[in-house]
C-alpha cells in the first residue's frame, strides 16, 4: 500500500474530482479523451488568420468554440479568447465535480490558472490599431483584457470565487506549475478547493514568425497530421497549439464531506530552475531529473512505484532526446519498464496549457487503465529509446502517473497523480 | 520541530526614484519625486499625461553583457540588475558573479520574480516590425524575452539559481504575491533562500496608449511632473505609470544564522483574497483587500493594533484611495486612526508588478531605519479620507511591525506584514 509521506496529514491530501477541457481534440472531457486514445491528431491549416503567405501554416486549433454556450455574451465579449477557453473548461469542471460556490464556501476557494503568455493577441491587435490608426483607437480593455492573470480572474468572477487568485507564468511548464501550486494550497490549508489548470490562445501571425525564425516550428505545411512526431527520429520541431484545461482539486475531507467521488489523487510536485539557458534546455537533463526525482520524494513514491510518465515530449530535437536523457536518469533501470507518452503528438504544443492537457491525460489513464498513444512515432532514435506507447492505446492499470514540464528559461515542473486506495 | 522562519538578509532595487538601496532611500525620506517626462519614446501626443517614473540612472551592463543587455527586455535588465545589488548586499554573490555554493546551496535556492505584463516593449516591437518588414525580420528572441517570466529565468540563469522558480502575474498585486510566496516556500520547507521579486517596464507607447483610454492617467497641476501623483489627496486624478524593479532576499533563519548574515527584518504575514468582481473596479469598500489584511494579520498570528505602519496601495486614483482607506478602517476599527499610513507611489509612480516588491523593500527599510517616507503632494484633505497619511514630511517612529497592500485589475489582493528584527 502506498502511503502519504507520515509528516502529511490525510484529510490535506488534495483530491481531483472534476474536470473541464476545451482542446484540439474537442470541447469537452469525453471527446477529447476518445480522441487522444484513438490517436487522432488536432493540427491541420490555420484558419484563425490566412497563412498563405506565411512559412508555417499549420496549428492545432480549438475548433468549433463558442464562448456564449458558457459565458453571457456582453462579459465574452470582454474577454480575451484565452481567458474564455479557461472560463469555459472550468465551467465544465465546476459541473463535472458537482461543486456549488455559494456564501457557505466562496473564501475557501482558490483559482490556480497559468498561461505563457496571456492576452498576446491583445497587445497584438493593440499595437496594430496604433499603428493604422493612432494611439486614441486603442482599446480602453486592451490593458484589463492582455493580463496574463485575467483567465484566473474571471473564473473567480464569473463563479464568485474569492479565495485567493494565483497566475504564475513558466512558459511551457505553467500549468504543471499550477498543479504543484494546487496541492500546496491544499495541504496547507490555504483553500479548501482549488480550481486549477491552464490556458493558451496565441495562434497569431507574430508569434508564429517569431517561433519560425528560432527554428522551433516543424514546417510540414502538406502534412498537418504527421508533423509533430515526438521521439521519432524524423522530428523536426512542434506544432504550435491552442487549449485550456481545468481540474477542481480539494481537499480529501472537502470532497468526502460533500459526497464526492474522487478520480485521482494528486499526490505531490516539484520545481526546479536548469540556471543554464533561456531557450535551449541544459543537453545533460539535471535540472529535468531533479524535478522528477524531488516531485517522487514529495508525493513519497518510490521511483518503481511509477507506471506512466506523460512527457514533455515537444517533438523538438533537443527537448526529446535530452527528456529521454532526463528519465534515465532519474529511474535507473525503471526508465526501460514504466510507459511513456506524448499527447503533442496530437495536440500539438499548447505552451501554457500543455501541463494541464497532460495531467488530462494522466487522470483518465488512471480512471480508465489506458494509455493513449504517441502517434507519428516511426523511425527510432537512438537517442530515445524508451517505451513511447507507439502509435496504439494500450491497456494498463496505471496507479501512479507523472506528468512533466519544462519552460524557457529552464522552468522544470513535474507534478505527481495516483490512484485513490 | 521548531516553525521555520523567513527573514530578510539582502534587498536591491532600481526605481523612479534612483538605483542602489541607499539613494533610493535617500530620496524616498527626503520627499523627491522620481517622476519626470518621458525620455524612452515620443509621450507628446498624452499631453500633460506624457510623464513617468522612468529609470533614468540605471546601468544593464553591470551585471550583464552587452550582447545580452541588447537581446533582453528592459523588465529584464532591471531583475537582473536589482537581484545582483541584493546578492552582493546579502553577502551571497561569489567571485564568479553567481551564488556562492560555500554560502548556499543554489538547489536549495529559488525565485518568485513576478510582473503584471512581461516584455510588452518587445511584443509591440514584434509586431511594428511585422507590419512594417514582414514576418522575416522579426526576432527570433521575441518569444523567449516576452514571455512574463523571462527575467525569473534570466535571473536563475546569470547567478546560477538552481532551486523552484515561478513568475507570479497578478497585475499590480503581483509584488506582494511574489514576497508572499517566498515566504511560504521557506517556511514549508521548499528552499532555504528564496527571492522575492518584482520588475516591470511599461513605459512604451502602447501602454500610454491603453491606460489613457482607460481614463486612468493622472496629470500634474501647473505643468510640475512631481505633483501628478498625489494619493489621499482631494485633487488625485490618477496614477503614473512608472518602472523598475525590487528584490528582497528571504532566508530560512537557522540558515541565516549559521553564516552569519546580517538580518534586516522578518517576513511574518501573508494574505491573498480575490474580489471576484469586476475586471477593472475595486470591490466596493475594498472589501476584497480586508480579507486579504485579516488573512495576513491570522497567518502573522498578530492584532491589528500591533501594526505601526502600514504602506499603502494608494495609486492616486479616486476609487482605489477612497476604498483602500475605508478597508483599513473596517480591519484596524480605532486603530485606524493612530496607524501611520504612507502611499511611496505618490514619489516613484505605479511600478505595477514591481511595486508590491518595491514596497516590500519600503517595509524592510523603515523597520530598519524606524523613518517612514511621506506621502507627498498632500495638500488639500479630502473629506472622506480621514487618516493619518503622513502628509508631505518623513517621520521617525517605533516601527515595530509593517504591513503592506497591493490590488490588481482582475479583483486580485495581496498583503504581507514584516517584523522589526530584533535579534530573537
Amino acid at each position: 500500500m502506498r502511503q502519504a509521506p507520515p509528516s502529511r496529514d490525510p484529510s490535506r491530501r488534495a483530491v481531483v474530482t472534476g474536470l473541464g477541457a476545451i482542446t484540439p481534440l474537442g470541447n469537452d472531457v469525453e471527446t477529447f479523451w476518445r480522441n487522444l486514445r484513438d490517436g487522432v491528431s488536432g493540427a491541420a491549416r490555420i484558419t484563425a488568420y490566412d497563412p498563405a503567405n506565411e512559412e508555417v501554416q499549420i496549428a492545432a486549433e480549438v475548433k468549433d468554440f463558442d464562448p456564449r454556450t458558457w459565458i453571457e455574451f456582453k462579459a465574452a465579449r470582454r474577454m480575451s479568447r484565452f481567458a474564455q477557453l479557461a472560463v469555459a473548461a472550468a465551467a465544465q469542471a465546476i459541473e463535472a465535480a458537482g461543486l456549488t460556490i455559494d456564501d457557505a464556501n466562496r473564501d475557501e476557494v482558490a483559482v490556480a490558472v497559468n498561461t505563457g503568455a496571456g492576452g498576446v493577441g491583445d497587445v497584438a491587435a493593440g499595437q496594430m490599431t496604433y499603428h493604422e490608426s493612432g494611439p486614441k483607437r486603442v482599446s480602453p480593455f486592451m490593458v484589463p483584457m492582455l493580463s496574463p492573470s485575467m483567465a484566473a480572474c474571471q473564473i473567480s468572477i464569473q463563479n464568485g470565487i474569492r479565495g485567493p487568485i494565483i497566475t504564475s507564468v513558466a512558459a511551457c511548464a505553467s500549468s504543471v506549475q499550477a498543479f504543484v501550486e494546487a496541492q500546496r494550497l491544499i495541504e496547507h490549508g490555504d483553500a479548501e478547493v482549488v480550481i486549477t489548470g491552464g490556458t493558451e490562445s496565441a495562434v497569431l501571425p507574430v508569434a508564429f514568425a517569431a517561433l519560425n525564425n528560432m527554428g522551433a516550428l516543424s514546417r510540414r505545411n502538406d502534412d498537418p497530421r504527421g508533423a509533430s512526431r515526438p521521439f521519432d527520429a524524423d522530428r523536426d520541431g512542434f506544432v504550435f497549439g491552442e487549449a485550456a484545461g481545468i481540474a477542481v482539486v480539494e481537499s480529501a475531507a472537502h470532497a468526502e464531506a460533500r459526497g464526492a467521488t474522487p478520480i485521482a489523487e494528486l499526490a505531490g510536485g516539484a520545481l526546479t530552475g536548469d540556471a543554464f539557458h533561456i531557450s535551449a534546455p541544459d543537453p545533460s537533463g539535471d535540472g529535468a531529473a531533479r524535478a522528477m526525482v524531488r516531485a517522487l520524494r514529495d508525493a513519497g513514491v518510490a521511483p518503481d512505484e511509477v507506471d506512466l510518465i506523460v512527457a514533455h515530449g515537444t517533438s523538438t530535437s533537443l527537448n526529446d532526446a535530452t527528456e529521454t536523457k532526463a528519465i534515465k536518469s532519474a529511474f535507473g533501470e525503471h526508465a526501460a519498464r514504466l510507459a511513456v507518452t506524448s499527447n503533442k503528438s496530437m495536440l500539438g504544443h499548447t505552451l501554457g496549457a500543455a501541463g494541464v492537457m497532460s495531467a488530462l491525460n494522466a487522470i483518465l489513464a488512471i480512471r480508465d487503465g489506458v494509455v493513449s498513444p504517441t502517434i507519428n512515432y516511426e523511425t527510432p532514435d537512438p537517442a530515445c529509446d524508451l517505451d513511447y506507447t507507439p502509435n496504439v492505446a494500450r491497456a494498463l492499470a496505471v496507479e501512479t502517473a507523472i506528468i512533466n514540464g519544462f519552460g524557457f528559461g529552464g522552468q522544470n515542473a513535474v507534478a505527481v497523480f495516483r490512484r485513490l486506495s | 520541530m521548531t516553525q521555520r522562519r523567513a527573514v530578510v538578509t539582502g534587498l536591491g532595487v532600481v526605481a523612479p526614484v534612483g538605483t542602489g538601496n541607499d539613494v533610493a532611500w535617500q530620496a524616498l525620506t527626503s520627499g523627491r519625486s522620481g517622476i519626470k517626462p518621458v525620455t524612452r519614446f515620443d509621450a507628446s501626443g498624452y499631453g500633460k499625461a506624457g510623464i513617468g517614473g522612468e529609470v533614468t540612472d540605471f546601468d544593464p551592463s553591470r551585471f550583464m553583457d552587452a550582447r545580452e543587455v541588447r537581446r533582453h527586455d528592459r523588465n529584464t535588465h532591471f531583475a537582473v540588475g536589482a537581484t545582483g545589488e541584493a546578492l552582493i548586499d546579502a553577502g551571497l554573490l561569489g567571485e564568479d558573479r553567481k551564488v556562492d555554493p560555500a554560502r548556499a546551496d543554489r538547489d536549495r535556492f529559488g525565485i518568485v520574480f513576478g510582473t503584471a505584463i512581461g516584455g510588452i516593449g518587445m511584443i509591440s516591437e514584434g509586431v511594428q516590425t511585422l507590419l512594417e518588414r514582414g514576418p522575416a525580420r522579426v526576432s527570433p528572441f521575441m518569444i523567449q524575452h516576452m514571455i512574463p517570466d523571462a527575467a525569473s529565468g534570466m535571473v536563475a540563469i546569470q547567478f546560477g539559481i538552481r532551486g523552484p522558480n515561478m513568475a507570479i502575474v497578478s497585475a499590480c498585486a503581483t509584488g506582494g504575491h511574489a514576497i508572499g510566496e517566498a515566504m511560504e516556500a521557506i517556511v514549508r520547507g521548499q528552499a532555504d533562500v528564496m527571492l522575492g521579486a518584482g520588475t516591470e517596464a511599461p513605459l512604451v507607447p502602447l501602454a500610454y496608449a491603453g491606460f489613457s483610454q482607460m481614463r486612468a492617467l493622472g496629470t500634474p497641476i501647473d505643468d510640475d511632473p512631481t505633483t501628478a501623483s498625489r494619493p489621499f489627496d482631494a485633487t488625485r486624478n490618477g496614477f503614473v505609470i512608472a518602472e523598475g524593479s525590487a528584490v528582497l532576499v528571504l532566508e530560512e533563519l537557522e540558515h541565516a544564522r549559521k553564516r552569519g548574515a546580517h538580518i534586516r527584518a522578518e517576513v511574518i504575514g501573508y494574505g491573498s483574497s480575490a474580489d471576484a468582481f469586476h475586471m477593472a473596479a475595486p470591490a466596493e469598500q475594498g472589501e476584497g483587500s480586508q480579507r486579504s489584511m485579516r488573512a495576513a494579520l491570522a497567518r502573522a498570528r498578530i492584532g491589528p493594533e500591533q501594526v505601526d505602519y502600514i504602506n499603502a496601495h494608494g495609486t492616486s486614483t479616486p476609487l482605489n484611495d477612497r476604498y483602500e482607506s475605508a478597508a483599513i478602517e473596517s480591519v484596524f476599527g480605532e486603530h485606524a486612526r493612530r496607524v501611520a499610513i504612507s502611499s511611496t507611489k505618490s514619489m516613484t509612480g505605479h511600478m505595477m508588478g514591481a511595486a508590491g516588491a518595491f514596497e516590500g523593500w519600503v517595509c524592510a527599510r523603515v523597520l530598519e531605519t524606524g523613518c517612514i517616507p511621506p506621502t507627498i503632494n498632500y495638500r488639500e484633505p479630502d473629506p472622506e479620507l480621514t487618516l493619518d497619511y503622513v502628509p508631505n514630511e518623513a517621520r521617525q517612529a517605533d516601527v515595530r511591525v509593517a504591513l503592506s497592500n497591493s490590488m490588481g485589475l482582475g479583483g486580485h489582493n495581496s498583503t504581507i506584514i514584516l517584523r522589526r528584527w530584533e535579534g530573537e
